[in-house]
């Protein structure tokens, strides 16, 4: 049934291919269902629920000319989901990642796989999107060299791209540690965060050693070139959060300046790693390059929307979201585009949000202005900027290769019309 | 932190009184006796001159053989650090350029150990640039200008990144060790700059970190990438080691020593063997390498320990008392134990009580636990030596002198006062 389904939809968006624009297949359902309020701390993460049931978000895509209103027809029949594509392999990469952090002093090892237990381990979001990214790479590639016996060079590069997906996973819960310490945060994932139960000094330690042994994994699997990717991304991880402490200057009222903190802190992770799953399976550059452009748009999209939702929670209207972004003193888009159209809000901004009625004004401020709809469009764009990579990407007709991209394709949508 | 105010006391006596030799530059042999028994009368000193030890003779070894050398023009003992000196300055001031960050706070946190004269005496550098050339990867003349040169010129580029890295990753963990936990206890109440002073030590170390796997990734090495994320788990593993002992453990000699190579002996050990891999040398040579470094590093630490209790003269309680008086205990401790088993109680009650300070004192004065830190000691730094001694031979002068600075070393690791 699904899979019937699933072939019409192929057939109609392979027809719709000889068309000038390959988002004209989409058109534009949007849902007004509403779900219990976003639990946001300090840093705004892929660490937020995201939403895994097909069938309750049913947009399936968005038409660009159609922003805010419209509900068109759904001509698609259920969506896949691109988690449950991907489950199997997640669970193996879960018990990996648990071995992985294995050490013999104990507190040190509690400390470390603080983050992979069952239960806290997060949607694993990255890893869905790596190993996704792996199969819609999975076409023949001649500069390979042949396998020795049988399979076995596919299910090593398999193994190697898992790797990624593992390595990345440790990178990203370092980074969530140290931020934890650097935030004072209490709570992280919807539990006590590993610096308020055990203390700085431990978490700070914990996200070294998980630093450590992902820069071990890296180095085993003897590319260089992965290895540079990679170590930039941890370089990009900690400069975007040193753009973020530099509240006194100018620079963070700064749109440039914003996305390219956005750039570090979130979507680095995503596009290095994406490379590096095409280069590990031998591609050209110009694929490699659409495969950092794939998780680079996503990454972008993705920060976009969780700014939108800091704000707007889990109603359009505004002041129902957290605000923890704005009450921590930092600027996100919204407020960025509302003071390119009321440059008063500036010095409201400059005065700083201790001061809760600053943050009133500025909500009332940001209501009045289009700071809502133009971040939502700009997170737009970058996901059809994703979307478009993936459809670039080489042709190939093997079934896999084919759901997998359009799962891809898939998240670029949830990514931007989700409620939280 | 021990250790890089441990360093700081390797170049002082034996440096300043040894310099004389250096710029005198005498060629009759009488001069190395004088030098020979500088050190022998050194150590006699350190150790009391109890007893008879049959031990030093082959850390004199390597200097007595100066005497029997038959071309004996520069065989007075010179100072290993000047070897390098003009090369340190070099990694020096790239050091400082590749730490320089945007953000002011963070540049005056992450280059406060890379400022001029509190970088330390830079011992681990030192080390590993006297391996290089050790391993007969020499400075390229400036004369001749040719392609063998130029990749002379990027190996010892590439050997001199090693050391930077190292530095980078050994001040990060220094950052992150001062990481204290007192910012809970004093939320709300606290001042900003205690908390920010943690956040800051976080972020800067993170920095430095993160540095260093840039240049790491840049060597287009792997195994030199295995080696170097090794040491960063192993700093991370023994400050967590020593930070959550259970009582036995911390009574065991064997834990102690772990958690010592991982503190301590980690960092230059797997450098020193970077260094071999990346000069291309056989993994023999390289696991030589690594005993250097492995030895030397525990017989600093251990010598650390004692200075700790002795100070600066022999009899005890003039040291610091540091390690005690944070509940860390250390070899001696752990040797008196042995010898006074009634010392368990007093150690697993702990030192809060400065009472039980001054117990442990009496005991270990009573025991012979200096005396065996220091054969200890001894021991690894003739370790360290042999290593030396065993690599493949070479009639490159270059060669030989570094060698004999890393074997200097190891002499002056265990003989120093402070």
């Amino acid at each position: 049934m699904a899979r019937a389904a699933l072939l019409c939809l192929l057939r109609h968006r392979t027809a719709a291919a000889t068309s000038t624009s390959p988002l004209s297949t989409y058109r534009c359902l949007k849902t007004s269902n509403s779900k219990t309020p976003a639990a946001g701390v300090g840093r705004a993460s892929f660490c937020r629920p995201f939403s895994s049931k097909a069938a309750v978000n049913d947009v399936i895509g968005m038409d660009f000319a159609n922003t805010d209103s419209g509900v068109a027809v759904m001509e698609g029949k259920e969506r896949l989901d691109p988690f449950s594509l991907v489950a199997d392999e997640l669970s193996v990469i879960a018990s990996r990642l648990r071995s992985m952090v294995v050490v013999e002093v104990p507190n040190l090892a509690s400390a470390a796989e603080y983050f992979f237990k069952i239960g806290v381990e997060g949607k694993r979001f990255r890893p869905t999107v790596l190993l996704l990214m792996a199969t819609a790479l999975n076409v023949h590639v001649p500069e390979l060299p042949p396998a020795g016996v049988g399979d076995t060079l596919p299910t090593d590069l398999r193994t190697c791209q898992q790797r990624i997906a593992e390595i990345t996973e440790m990178i990203h819960v370092a980074s969530l540690l140290h931020d934890d310490v650097l935030d004072d945060a209490d709570k992280r994932r919807g539990v006590g965060s590993l610096n308020a139960v055990t203390g700085n000094k431990l978490a700070v330690l914990a996200g070294d050693f998980l630093l450590s042994r992902a820069c071990l994994a890296l180095a085993s699997l003897k590319n260089t070139e992965v290895v540079t990717l990679i170590a930039t991304v941890v370089e990009n991880l900690v400069t975007g959060e040193t753009m973020q402490l530099t509240t006194a200057s100018k620079q963070r009222f700064s749109m440039e300046y914003y996305m390219q903190k956005t750039y570090n802190k979130t979507a680095s992770l995503l596009s290095n790693s994406c490379k590096s799953i095409a280069i590990l399976a031998g591609h050209t550059a110009e694929v490699a390059m659409l495969a950092f452009e794939y998780g680079k748009n996503l990454g972008l999209a993705f920060q976009l929307i969780d700014d939108v939702l800091d704000f707007t929670g889990t109603s359009a209207s505004l002041g129902k979201g957290s605000l923890s972004d704005i009450r921590h003193g930092i600027i996100t888009a919204p407020i960025l585009f509302a003071m390119e159209e009321f440059p008063q809000l500036r010095a409201v901004v400059d005065q700083g949000f201790d001061n809760p009625a600053n943050v009133d004004i500025a909500l009332e401020y940001l209501g009045k202005s289009s700071g809502i709809q133009r971040t939502k469009e700009l997170a737009m764009k970058h996901a059809n900027l994703a979307a478009a990579a993936i459809d670039s990407l080489p042709e190939s007709d093997d079934e896999d290769v084919i759901r997998s991209r359009q799962a891809l394709v898939d998240l670029t949508q949830r990514v931007i019309t989700r409620n939280k | 932190m021990l250790f890089c105010r441990g360093f700081s006391r390797i170049s002082t006596t034996p440096r300043k009184s040894l310099l004389g030799f250096i710029l005198s530059r005498p060629t009759e042999p009488s001069q190395s006796l004088l030098s020979n028994q500088y050190l022998y009368s050194t150590i006699k000193q350190v150790c009391g001159g109890r007893k008879a030890f049959s031990w030093s003779l082959p850390s004199l070894l390597g200097i007595g053989r100066q005497i029997h050398h038959s071309s004996s023009v520069i065989e007075e003992q010179f100072d290993p650090f000047s070897l390098v000196a003009e090369e340190l300055s070099l990694v020096a001031n790239r050091l400082r350029a590749m730490v320089v960050a945007e953000v002011p706070k963070l540049a005056s946190a992450a280059e406060y150990f890379f400022k001029v004269g509190v970088e330390g005496k830079r011992f681990r550098p030192t080390v590993l640039l006297l391996m290089a050339t050790a391993l007969n990867v020499h400075l390229p003349e400036p004369a001749a200008a040719s392609v063998g040169d130029t990749l002379t010129t990027d190996l010892r580029t590439r050997l001199q990144s090693i050391a930077e890295i190292t530095e980078m990753i050994h001040v990060a963990s220094l950052l992150h060790d001062d990481v204290l936990d007192d910012a809970d206890k004093r939320r709300g109440i606290g001042s900003l700059n205690a908390v920010m002073g943690n956040k800051l030590a976080v972020l800067a170390g993170d920095f430095l970190l993160s540095r260093a796997c840039v240049s790491l990734a840049a060597l287009k090495n792997t195994e030199v990438v295995s080696l170097l994320a090794t040491v960063v788990e192993h700093l991370v593993t023994g400050e967590t080691m020593q930070m959550t002992t259970s009582s036995e453990q911390r009574c065991s000699m064997e834990y102690y020593m772990q958690k010592t190579y991982y503190k301590t002996a980690s960092l230059i050990s797997n450098s020193c063997k970077a260094i071999a891999l990346l000069a291309g040398q056989t993994a023999e040579v390289a696991m030589l390498a690594f005993e250097y470094g492995k030895n030397l590093g525990l017989a600093f630490q251990l010598i650390d320990d004692v200075l700790d209790f002795t100070g600066t003269s022999a009899s005890l309680g003039k040291g610091s008392l540091s390690d005690i008086r944070h509940g860390i205990v250390t070899a001696p401790i752990l040797f008196a134990m042995e010898e006074f088993p009634q010392l368990h109680s007093v150690v697993y009650q702990g030192f809060d009580n400065p009472e039980n300070i001054d117990i442990v004192l009496e005991y270990l004065g009573k025991s012979h636990g200096i005396q065996m830190t220091r054969e200890l000691a001894m021991k690894h730094a003739n370790l360290a030596a042999a290593a030396i001694d065993s690599l493949p031979e070479s009639n490159d002068e270059n060669v030989i002198k570094s060698r004999r600075a890393l074997v200097d070393l190891t002499q002056r690791v265990i003989t120093r006062n402070k």
